[in-house]
């Protein structure tokens, strides 16, 4: 398997050069301490945690799996140190308040580990992935005493956290959930019933677990309306907030699924377990929404890692694979064949992930910018704004990330032939792990649901200018550097077409609403492609400053330029075959009748 | 658990009304005899009776359990073993083979279907047949009538169990490599030396011999592709009078750890002086390969009609049962707690999708197999002569094609799912694990597009486009009906595109020869949906001649029909301007800038 190496340079490209974080965090309040040492200091440092201790650990991890027995689940050899190591350079608390213990430092640093954690393994990462829901739970909507307890814990790492939202009978609908939660005198709860599909609800990494449940009070409204959260710990706190009494809930077993196998997804039984309210009761899902963005920002980001490892795979075995030769003649005359990297269709994969791993990442920092300045800009407007654009990009970032990201695993796998299929180079691996992102965190329908019925449609297609306004500055900005226009002048045209469908699309749903439902995942497929044309476009922009002011880093800034150009060249085309999608209609979705989908 | 009942109206329909099955059939002197369409109902009611009674019960904890591979010696899941000598013992092996050699001759066209059966209901076994009868097929292509006798009736009866042996270790998709070697020996037999990897089939215990059909080089074969000669190497030796004798020194040195496919046996084989017998003339191995790879390679692509006809099955069965949200047009079953999951535009979006490509692909496979059979059948020359064009046009499409869309249709069968489309239990994702090597083995899906692109359009400057062109416009022009009007103009544009595309490519490859692989795979992709289309085209035609055309059957086929023309047909415009950027920008980064 091909050696992990995180991507610095890119990510600095795209943080420091396109957009602009040292200064970012110099200006916003709260982010004094992201320093450029302290960035420097932690990229390097996570850089090499991830490389040396994480990404031995992704292979045997999939091949070994969990394992479940009454005790509880034992993690893949190697997990828990790891764990312990993570938890020992301090990195859980990162970007988390100070008051507990966390080191306070931007959300948006934290991400950066977050991606290099993926890249290196996405199983491993899950585990204190999840916490972040947990905590984030808590820190919002949490009493002071709940903080203290639980915040400090989750926040140095010694306990980990989960969210029980899915049921067996309920995924997308959770207002039709039914574990239920009985008052105690002492004001606490009993909570019953059962959770599926829980990832890392039981493991042996961490002293206890926190359980974020939602449930239903004795006499809660029916539907959305009646959900409360709740923590469950696994161990009671006792007096002095260590593990104390063992708590009624129990891992009844782990599933065995297509990848992540080193994460253990798990069937958590509720028997009347003790619980806390947390948050007003029936608002539990208000609640869960505050830091929904944040969440799902985190899953589109598996997306990338997963691109990020097809292709350091592929491109590494393109060039040390000899297999025919060129069709212009032999490139390398003194081997047996060519390296496949002269062929033009491993190229087009090559350069498929490559356009889509460095333009996803410019589009994850871009909205990782936007978490921070609408938490803790002191300016109400550009908190607003901040606010605005992210809940935009957030169903965009979560579904076409991890969409596109499952094409790239694909085609990093297909560039290695036969040896793609097998076990032993990973990219196989990568692909069974990357596919569940589109499935978990709301799958792809119901952030295109999100996307083109709460947000652009909601708002009469406001938060849909709050961003192509940002693309038409853009615009209007460069319309003058004429190395530019190759860029400027298809965005500028596909921003016009995109407000354009918009209004189409919203004039068809008032006669038939089910005419959101059949526009949406192409309309949000069409979103994506056009927001990384933007982000393509300006890294197209900071690449030819470079350029034109003199560098020495020549080779990687021609790149860049180049890679733009295939990208609206040879990608961008893809948003015709969703805009001819998007306006066909509902009815050839809805004419034909239940019946008729018939199986014989 | 995930049941599987083969289409059989679907495919009842395509033979009987849309490709006139029995027409052809009784036109053909050598087919007249052998296969009407009472045989042709008692094989598709037989074989899904096998596939879904016998196979797909296989199918998950095959994969499970995988082989298991200890001493050289390969076992197959439980259960493998029986279902296998069921089906030998039924004659199923030898259902296309040569009549002279005992097997059934029945055409192509009858048994991709019993194939798609075959691999709806479980790949890994399917495998193990469908390898058996490609040996078969080269055995009868290319061997010596003495051969044939020797090996051809006990393949065909299932005693014995075929592999090809092509791929190693250094040597995939450029076979012109390879190290293998045969050095002849006083008897007139070549003992044969060398390492073969990925070979499927290569080893299990569900036969008492296994005929393994080798390339490898002669001492004194000239360089490259022209110096491989194909052998007949048996795991067993078989004696002159067709008893077994020893040993033959085949070793399976291990099976490899994939992603699906996992109770199929993918073997590293070392041969070590074992011996075998050439087959044809020397030198001329991999050109009796090509021949022969039409038949392979359709089926193959068979594999993904099969894989995505499962998967839908599995899908909309889910979509019909799970309950979850309401219709955003307002409650549609106000008795139960949620509307079921076809009352939501995007998942009827994804059924759709599934479904039109299958039963497009099955249409389509149905008629490359009618043009394989012509070649093969027609005693008229200018009518087999145009076959066989189409035939070696088309194949390529139909593997790679069926393959990419076979996996699109399993992804988003498990979308569906949701959650529990990522766990075991319901079949989803091994349908995406097991169709997944489609796309590699039997030549790439890359391969097959270059092969496409630059043999069988490039190479004799469109002229067999230009056939199958001519055809299209032939066929619209006699579909005047109300019912097919909406689609005749579309398709028109649709050939128009694909023109226009091909005059492109022919042009620029004439200065650039990169030009050909920058434009393959998309050019591969934007020729299967003009194809589709047609097909579709043909299935209206049809419906539109039927006085009970509102019955739910052709109903839902006029409404796929539409859904193909209103949603999917127009994805070839945005693959025309893939391939009209060229391959200037695929050049443009030099190795290190990658």
């Amino acid at each position: 398997m091909p050696e992990f190496k995180a991507p610095l340079r890119d990510i600095r490209f795209v943080r420091d050069e396109v957009l602009n974080y040292p200064e970012h965090y110099a200006t916003m309040p709260g982010c004094e301490d992201a320093t450029p040492d302290m960035v420097n200091a932690i990229l390097e440092e996570g850089a090499k945690f991830c490389e040396q201790v994480l990404a031995p650990l992704n292979l045997t991890g999939d091949e070994e799996g969990c394992k479940w027995s009454t005790k509880g689940v034992t993690t893949p050899s190697g997990f828990k140190e790891a764990y312990k190591q993570y938890v020992e350079g301090g990195w859980p608390s990162l970007a988390h308040e100070p008051e507990y213990g966390g080191q306070g430092l931007p959300e948006s640093l934290g991400l950066v580990l977050s991606e290099m954690v993926g890249e290196a393994n996405w199983s491993w990462g899950m585990y204190p992935g999840l916490s972040h829901g947990a905590m984030n739970t808590l820190s919002a909507h949490g009493t002071e005493e709940q903080k203290q307890v639980y915040m400090t814990k989750l926040i140095s790492g010694e306990w980990t956290g989960t969210m029980c939202l899915t049921e067996p009978h309920c995924g997308s609908d959770l207002g039709l959930l039914r574990c239920k939660a009985d008052p105690n005198s002492d004001g606490s709860y009993r909570i019953s019933g059962t959770k599926i599909f829980i990832s890392a609800g039981e493991h042996d990494l961490a002293d206890n677990i926190v359980h974020i449940v939602l449930a239903r009070l004795p006499d809660a409204p029916a539907g959305t309306k009646g959900i409360s959260l709740f923590i469950v710990p696994k161990w009671l706190p006792n007096g002095q907030g260590e593990p104390g009494e063992r708590n009624a809930v129990q891992c009844g077993s782990i599933e065995h699924k297509m990848g992540i196998h080193g994460n253990s997804t798990c069937v958590m039984n509720f028997d009347e377990a003790t619980g806390y309210l947390i948050g007003p009761a029936n608002k539990g899902l208000n609640c869960m929404f505050t830091f929904m963005n944040t969440a799902r920002l985190g899953t589109g980001l598996q997306g990338l890692a997963h691109t990020e490892v097809a292709f350091q795979g592929a491109l590494a075995y393109a060039k040390d694979r000899l297999q025919m030769r060129s069709l212009s003649g032999p490139k390398a005359p003194d081997k047996p064949a060519d390296p496949i990297i002269v062929h033009p269709d491993i190229r087009r994969m090559i350069m498929t992930i490559k356009s889509f791993a460095e333009g996803n990442r410019a589009l994850a920092y871009y909205a990782a910018k936007l978490v921070d300045v609408a938490k803790l800009s002191p300016d109400a407007e550009a908190r607003n704004e901040a606010e605005q654009l992210l809940s935009f990009i957030t169903p965009i970032a979560k579904a076409f990330m991890t969409e596109v990201g499952f094409e790239a695993a694909n085609l990093g796998l297909q560039v290695y032939g036969g040896h793609g299929y097998i076990r032993e180079w990973g990219m196989e691996q990568n692909v069974r792990d990357c596919r569940i992102a589109l499935l978990y965190e709301g799958t792809t329908g119901i952030q295109a649901l999100d996307l083109l019925g709460r947000k652009v449609l909601m708002t009469q297609g406001e938060a849909l200018k709050c961003f192509t306004k940002v693309v038409h500055k853009f615009c209007q900005a460069n319309v003058d550097v004429e190395d530019l226009q190759e860029f400027i002048e298809p965005l500028a045209e596909l921003n016009k077409e995109w407000g354009d469908i918009t209004l189409k699309v919203g004039m068809a749903a008032m006669q038939n609403r089910d005419e959101v439902g059949a526009a949406a995942v192409d309309y949000l497929m069409y979103s994506g492609y056009a927001c990384l044309a933007y982000f393509w476009a300006d890294m197209a922009r900071v690449a030819l400053e470079k350029l034109n002011a003199g560098t020495t880093e020549e080779s990687y800034y021609t790149a860049k330029v180049k890679t733009a150009r295939f990208y609206f060249k040879r990608i961008l085309p893809r948003t015709q075959t969703h805009k001819a999608a998007i306006l066909s209609g509902a009815d050839n979705l809805m004419e034909i009748a239940e019946d008729e989908f018939g199986v014989e | 658990m995930a049941e599987y009942n083969a289409p059989l109206n679907d495919i009842r329909f395509l033979l009987n009304d849309v490709f006139k099955c029995q027409e052809k059939w009784q036109s053909w002197p050598a087919l007249k005899e052998q296969v009407d369409s009472d045989i042709a109902e008692a094989i598709l009611e037989e074989g899904n009776k096998i596939a879904g009674g016998l196979l797909a019960p296989l199918n998950q904890s095959g994969d499970n359990q995988g082989v298991a591979w200890q001493d050289g010696k390969v076992e197959t899941p439980k259960g493998f073993k029986d279902a296998y000598q069921t089906i030998a013992e039924g004659g199923w092996l030898g259902i296309t083979g040569n009549p002279e050699f005992g097997g059934m001759g029945m055409p192509k066209m009858l048994s991709i279907h019993f194939e798609e059966m075959l691999y709806g209901a479980n790949n890994s076994l399917a495998l193990y047949l469908v390898l058996t009868v490609g040996a078969c097929l080269a055995i009868d292509s290319h061997a010596d009538n003495n051969l044939k006798q020797q090996f051809l009736p006990k393949m065909y009866s299932g005693e014995w169990a075929g592999s090809m042996c092509l791929t190693e270790a250094h040597a995939g998709s450029d076979l012109g490599i390879i190290r293998t070697k045969a050095e002849p020996n006083t008897d007139g037999t070549y003992s044969i030396t060398g390492t073969k990897i990925f070979i499927t089939g290569g080893e299990h215990d569900l036969t008492e011999n296994i005929i393994h059909l080798v390339l490898a080089k002669l001492p004194d074969a000239p360089g490259g592709s022209r110096g491989i000669s194909m052998f007949i190497v048996p795991k067993i030796w078989v004696n002159d009078d067709g008893s077994l004798g020893e040993f033959n020194q085949v070793n399976c040195g291990s099976v490899e750890h994939k992603m699906g496919i996992k109770a199929s046996a993918t073997c590293v084989l070392n041969f070590d002086g074992s011996r075998g017998f050439l087959v044809g003339e020397a030198n001329k191995g991999l050109m009796y390969m090509f021949t022969m790879m039409n038949y392979e390679r359709l089926s193959i692509g068979i594999q993904g009609i099969g894989c995505a006809e499962a998967s839908y099955q599995i899908a909309a069965n889910y979509a019909k049962d799970r309950l979850q949200g309401r219709s955003s047009e307002g409650v549609k079953y106000a008795d139960k707690y949620a509307d079921p999951l076809l009352v939501h535009p995007d998942v009827r979006r994804m059924l759709l999708n599934m479904k039109a490509l299958t039963e497009g692909a099955r249409i389509f496979s149905t008629y490359v197999a009618l043009q394989l059979d012509t070649a093969k059948y027609s005693q008229d020359k200018a009518e087999q002569k145009k076959a066989k064009d189409f035939v070696a046009l088309m194949t390529p499409v139909a593997k790679a094609f069926f393959t990419d869309m076979g996996l699109d249709a399993c992804v988003l069968g498990q979308q569906v799912l949701g959650g529990h489309g990522y766990i075991s239990e319901w079949g989803q994702e091994q349908l995406v694990r097991d169709v997944r090597i489609a796309q590699i083995y039997e030549g790439t899906n890359g391969i097959q597009a270059l092969d496409l692109v630059g043999r069988k359009v490039v190479a004799n400057g469109g002229q067999y486009v230009d056939e199958f062109m001519a055809e299209i416009r032939n066929f619209i022009e006699q579909q005047q009906t109300d019912v097919t009007h909406e689609f005749l103009q579309p398709l028109q544009n649709a050939i128009v595109t694909l023109e226009k595309v091909t005059a492109w490519v022919i042009d620029k490859a004439k200065n650039n020869p990169n030009e050909i692989g920058a434009a393959s795979v998309e050019y591969l992709h934007l020729f299967g949906y003009v194809a589709f289309a047609y097909m579709w085209l043909k299935v209206v035609a049809v419906i539109a001649q039927k006085p009970d055309m509102d019955n739910a059957f052709y109903d839902a086929k006029l409404k796929t029909a539409r859904y193909y023309f209103n949603r999917l047909l127009p994805r070839i415009y945005g693959l025309e301007q893939c391939i009209m950027a060229g391959s200037e920008d695929l050049f443009s980064l030099e190795e290190e800038q990658f």
